[in-house]
C-alpha cells in the first residue's frame, strides 16, 4: 500500500480550518500553516477513522502534517523562512527566547542541526554558538546528526513497553535493516529508542517523523514501511 | 531608580542564636559570613551572578516551610537563620552525597587536591561512607584550548564557568551541554577558549579540579606552594595577585581580589609571563673593574669606591631605568642623579594592544607592559625608544660624564654601550653584553625577591612582598642606591623598604603624603591624582 499523493492546497477550502483561538501568549498566527490545507496537516488517511495499520480515531485529529522533505544543504532563512523567522522574532521578547522556533525551522529545512547550523543559526539571531550549541543538545527532539527521511521513534517506555514496545523496536530495526540510531545504506531509514511519547492509551506508540502510529504490533512494521516508500 | 539612598536601612536578623544588624538586601550568605559562619557553596561566586543551582547552600529559616538557598536568599527583618541545625546539617550532607556519586576520587593526581571544595566540605559535613554501589561515570578530558584543561569527570556544573565567560569576559565560548547526567561543560564544538586572554579566570573560579590550567598541571601540589602577596609586574594595571613558589621557584600566579584594581581576576598574558622570575643567570656579586676584567668584591668596598668616584665625577649625570624597578629604587636613583649634579633619565618599555575586560572595564591589559612606568615617569624619567622596548639609548651611549643603568637588560645596546662614560655604573639582575663596559656593576633582587611598591596606572601605589630568596650577594636596589646617596650626600641610609618609601617624598611631593602602614595590601592612590589627570600630565 502506498501513500495517498499529497494534494496542493487549493483543492482544499481553506475556511475549513478553525479560526485561532487568542489564548493569553499567543501573539498570532505566524503564517507557518497558511499554505497548508487541513489534509496536509491533519493527513487525510487519518481523518476520523481508524487505519488498519494503526493509529486511533480519537487522537487522529490532533495527528500533526508529516514532513519528510528536508535537505541538508538547503538554504537557511530564504524566502518564507526569512518570513516565517520574523514573524516567531515578533513573537518574542528577545532572540533568546526565540532560539527554540528558530531552530525548529533550520531543523525542519535541513532535518538535523549540524555544527554549521547552530553557527548559522546563532549568527542570525546573534547569540553565541556555544550558548546554541547547548540548547539544541539540551532536548532530544532536535537530531545533531543526518538521519534517514524517515524518522521512526519507538516508544519504550513504560506502557509501551509492557505491550511490547522492544518487540516492536527490534522488529523496525530487523525490516530496515540498521542499528538503533544509524542511517540505512538506502538513506531512508534511521530508528531510534525514545521515552514516552504521550500516546500511552494505545501502545505501542510510534513516531515517523511528525505522524504518530498507534497499536503498533511486530507484524504491523512491514506494512508501515512499504506505505512511507 | 534615581531616588538617593543615604543611609542603607538596616534590618535585624539572628543566625545561630547571634543577632546582628546588616542593611536590607544583604544576602544571607553574606550575612551569615559576618556572624562568622561560613557557608559551603559553589555556584555562588562574589563576582559572578547566583543562580541556586548548586543547592550546596541551604539553611533553614525559621517560618519558611522549606531550606532556602543562602547564596539568593536575602535577610528580612526578624528572620531567625539556623545553619546548624538537624535539618539543614542533612539536607547538605545529602546534597553532597550526590555530588560524590560521579565524583571521581582522584585526589591523589588531581590538581586542586589541598584547593578543593568538594573535599573541604566533604570533611567538614559530608556523609561518612558512601553508599553508592554503581560504578562511576566516565566522561574523560578535554582540552578546551588556551591554557584551559577539562577534566569532565570533576565538574560539579557550578556553571562558574559558564558565567564567567558570559558575564564577565562577555565572550561565550562555554556552555552546558546535554542534559541529567550526560551534562558537560564544552564549547562550541571546535572553537575553544584559544585567543581569549580572560579565559585563566575560570581556572581559579573552577572549585573542584575541573578546569586546570595546562601550565600549571602537575607542577606542584597546592600544600607545597608558599603564597606571598604581590603585584603583577607584567603591565601597568598592577592586578593584585600571589606568587606562588615552591623550592625559591615561582609556580603560578593567582589574582588576589581588590575591588579598586583588578576585582578578582587577572590576564593570561600577566599570568602565564612569570617565568623571567626564575631566571638563573643573575649577577651574584658586585664587581669592580680593573683593566680588562671585572672583580668581584664586597658590598662595601665597592660601595666606597663607587661613592669617591662618584664624588669626583664630572660631566653630568644620565641614567637609563626599567619600568620593572620598584619606586624605592627609581627614586633612590633620581636622588643619586641630583647628589650628582643633576640629569635626564630614560627609561623604555616594551608595548602592546591593550585589550579590557569587558565585564569589568577598569581592568585591561594595558599597553606598557610593564609595572612602573608611572612610577618612572613620576620621578623624572622619560620614554624613550620604539613599542617593542629596545632603541633610544643614543644620548645615553655618546654620554661621556656619568652613566646610571637601573634594571634594563641593554639587549640591543651596541657592544660600546658605555664605553664613553667617564664613569659607568650598572645595577641590575643580568649581566648583558653591554653591561660588560660598567666600571661598576651591582647586582639587584628583582621585585619577587624584595619589599617595594609600584605605581600603577591609575596612579595606586600598591606594595608587593618578597617571595624568593635573592641570588648570592643580590640587594634590593633601593638599598644599593640609597646607602651610595648616604655616602656621597647628608641623606640617611635607609634600613628596610619602608624607609626608602618615606625617603621619596624628598623627590615627589605625593608620596611623602602617603605612609607606607597605610598602604596595606590593597595600595593607596597618590594625592592630587586628580589634579595630576586633568593637565594630563
Ligand atoms: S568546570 Fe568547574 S567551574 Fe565549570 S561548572 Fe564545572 S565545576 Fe563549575
Ligand atoms: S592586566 Fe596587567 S597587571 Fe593585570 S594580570 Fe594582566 S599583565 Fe598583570
Ligand atoms: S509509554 Fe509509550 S507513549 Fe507513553
Ligand atoms: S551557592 Fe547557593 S545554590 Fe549554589
Amino acid at each position: 500500500m502506498s501513500a495517498e499523493p499529497i494534494r496542493s492546497g487549493s483543492e482544499y477550502d481553506p475556511t475549513s480550518w478553525p479560526e485561532a483561538k487568542q489564548v493569553p501568549g499567543f501573539a498570532g498566527d505566524t503564517g507557518e500553516f497558511a499554505t497548508l490545507s487541513e489534509a496536509d496537516v491533519r493527513g487525510s488517511a487519518y481523518v476520523g477513522q481508524r487505519p488498519a495499520d494503526g493509529g486511533h480515531a480519537s487522537v487522529a485529529g490532533t495527528l500533526p502534517y508529516q514532513v519528510a522533505t528536508s535537505r541538508a544543504d538547503a538554504p537557511l532563512f530564504v524566502g518564507p523562512y526569512e518570513d516565517r523567522l520574523e514573524k516567531v522574532l515578533s513573537r518574542y521578547p528577545d532572540r533568546q527566547a526565540a532560539l527554540l522556533p528558530a531552530l525548529h525551522l533550520a531543523h525542519e529545512l535541513r532535518g538535523h542541526l549540524s555544527p554549521q547550523t547552530q553557527d548559522e543559526v546563532a549568527e542570525r539571531l546573534q547569540l553565541p554558538p556555544a550558548y546554541v550549541r547547548g540548547v539544541a543538545t539540551f532536548y532530544t527532539m532536535y537530531n545533531l546528526a543526518p538521519v534517514g527521511k524517515y524518522l521512526i521513534q519507538v516508544c519504550t517506555n513504560i506502557s509501551c513497553n509492557l505491550c511490547g514496545g522492544d518487540a516492536v523496536l527490534e522488529s523496525f530495526l530487523k525490516h530496515t535493516g540498521t542499528d538503533l540510531g544509524e542511517v540505512s545504506a538506502n538513506g531512508l531509514w534511521t530508528v531510534i529508542e525514545v521515552e514516552c511519547l504521550g500516546a500511552c492509551g494505545f501502545p505501542t506508540a510510534v513516531q515517523i517523523n511528525e505522524r504518530y502510529f498507534e497499536n503498533v504490533r511486530p507484524e504491523n512494521v512491514p506494512a508501515i514501511l512499504e506505505r512511507l516508500v | 531608580m534615581a531616588e538617593p539612598t543615604p543611609t542603607p536601612e538596616n534590618v535585624s536578623v539572628t543566625i545561630d542564636g547571634m543577632t546582628l544588624s546588616v542593611p536590607k538586601g544583604t544576602r544571607l550568605l553574606d550575612a551569615c559570613a559576618q556572624a562568622g559562619v561560613s557557608i559551603s557553596h559553589y555556584c555562588y561566586h562574589p563576582g559572578l551572578s547566583a543562580p541556586a543551582q548548586c543547592r550546596m547552600c541551604l539553611v533553614e529559616v525559621e517560618k519558611s516551610p522549606k531550606l532556602v538557598a543562602s547564596c539568593v536568599g536575602t535577610v528580612a527583618d526578624g528572620m531567625v537563620v539556623h545553619t546548624q541545625s538537624e535539618n539543614a546539617l542533612k539536607a547538605r550532607e545529602g546534597v553532597l552525597e550526590f555530588y560524590l556519586v560521579n565524583h571521581p576520587l582522584d585526589c591523589p593526581v588531581c590538581d586542586q587536591a589541598g584547593e578543593c571544595k568538594l573535599q573541604d566540605y566533604v570533611s567538614a559535613e559530608g556523609p561518612p561512607m558512601g553508599r553508592s554501589k554503581e560504578p562511576k561515570r566516565v566522561l574523560g578530558r578535554d582540552d578546551f584550548g588556551g591554557d584551559v584543561m577539562f577534566y569532565a569527570d570533576r565538574c560539579v556544573m557550578c556553571t562558574r564557568c559558564v558565567r564567567f565567560m558570559r558575564e564577565v569576559a562577555q565572550d561565550e565560548r562555554l556552555t552546558t551541554v546535554q542534559r541529567g547526567s550526560r551534562t558537560v561543560i564544552d564549547t562550541f564544538y571546535d572553537e575553544g577558549l584559544t585567543g581569549n586572554i580572560w579565559a585563566d579566570n575560570i581556572v581559579d573560579l573552577c572549585p573542584v579540579g575541573a578546569l586546570v590550567s595546562k601550565d600549571f598541571l602537575h607542577k606542584a601540589r597546592a600544600w607545597d606552594l608558599d603564597r606571598t602577596p604581590s603585584v603583577c609586574p607584567n603591565c601597568s594595571m598592577g592586578c593584585n595577585v600571589r606568587l606562588e613558589t615552591r623550592d625559591n621557584q615561582v609556580m603560578r600566579l593567582k589574582p588576589r581580589p581588590n575591588p579598586e584594581v583588578n576585582a578578582h581576576w587577572m590576564c593570561d598574558f600577566g599570568r602565564l609571563n612569570y617565568s623571567w622570575m626564575n631566571r638563573v643567570d643573575r649577577i651574584e656579586a658586585p664587581l669592580v673593574r680593573d683593566g680588562g676584567r671585572h672583580v668581584p668584591m664586597s658590598w662595601a668596598d665597592t660601595l666606597t669606591r663607587l661613592a669617591d668616584a662618584l664624588r669626583g665625577a664630572a660631566g653630568g649625570a644620565r641614567a637609563v631605568v626599567s619600568p620593572f624597578e620598584g619606586n624605592e629604587g627609581i627614586g633612590a636613583l633620581r636622588r643619586v642623579l641630583e647628589a650628582v649634579g643633576g640629569g635626564d633619565g630614560v627609561f623604555r618599555c616594551e608595548q602592546g594592544e591593550e585589550v579590557i575586560l569587558p565585564g569589568f572595564p577598569e581592568l585591561a591589559l594595558r599597553r606598557d607592559r610593564a609595572a612602573n612606568v608611572v612610577g618612572a615617569e613620576l620621578f623624572g624619567f622619560a620614554r624613550t625608544g620604539g613599542a617593542d622596548g629596545k632603541g633610544g639609548l643614543e644620548q645615553a651611549a655618546a654620554h661621556t660624564g656619568v652613566l646610571f643603568v637601573l634594571g634594563d637588560e641593554l639587549a640591543d645596546a651596541p657592544a660600546d654601550f658605555g664605553a664613553n662614560a667617564s664613569l659607568f655604573v650598572y645595577v641590575g639582575q643580568h649581566l648583558a653584553p653591554a653591561a660588560r663596559n660598567a666600571h661598576f656593576v651591582l647586582p639587584a633582587t628583582t621585585f619577587a625577591e624584595m619589599e617595594g611598591t609600584f605605581t600603577n596606572i591609575q596612579r595606586r601605589v600598591q606594595r608587593f612582598w618578597p617571595a624568593q630568596r635573592a641570588p648570592g650577594m643580590a640587594r634590593p636596589s633601593w638599598q644599593i642606591l640609597g646607602v651610595l646617596l648616604a655616602g656621597i650626600s647628608e641623606a640617611g641610609a635607609p634600613g628596610t623598604a619602608a624607609d626608602a618609601f618615606a625617603g621619596l617624598g624628598a623627590v615627589r611631593a605625593e608620596f611623602g603624603q602617603l605612609s607606607w602602614a597605610e598602604l596595606g595590601a590593597q595600595g593607596a592612590v597618590l594625592p592630587g591624582v586628580r589634579e595630576l589627570q586633568e593637565t594630563g600630565d
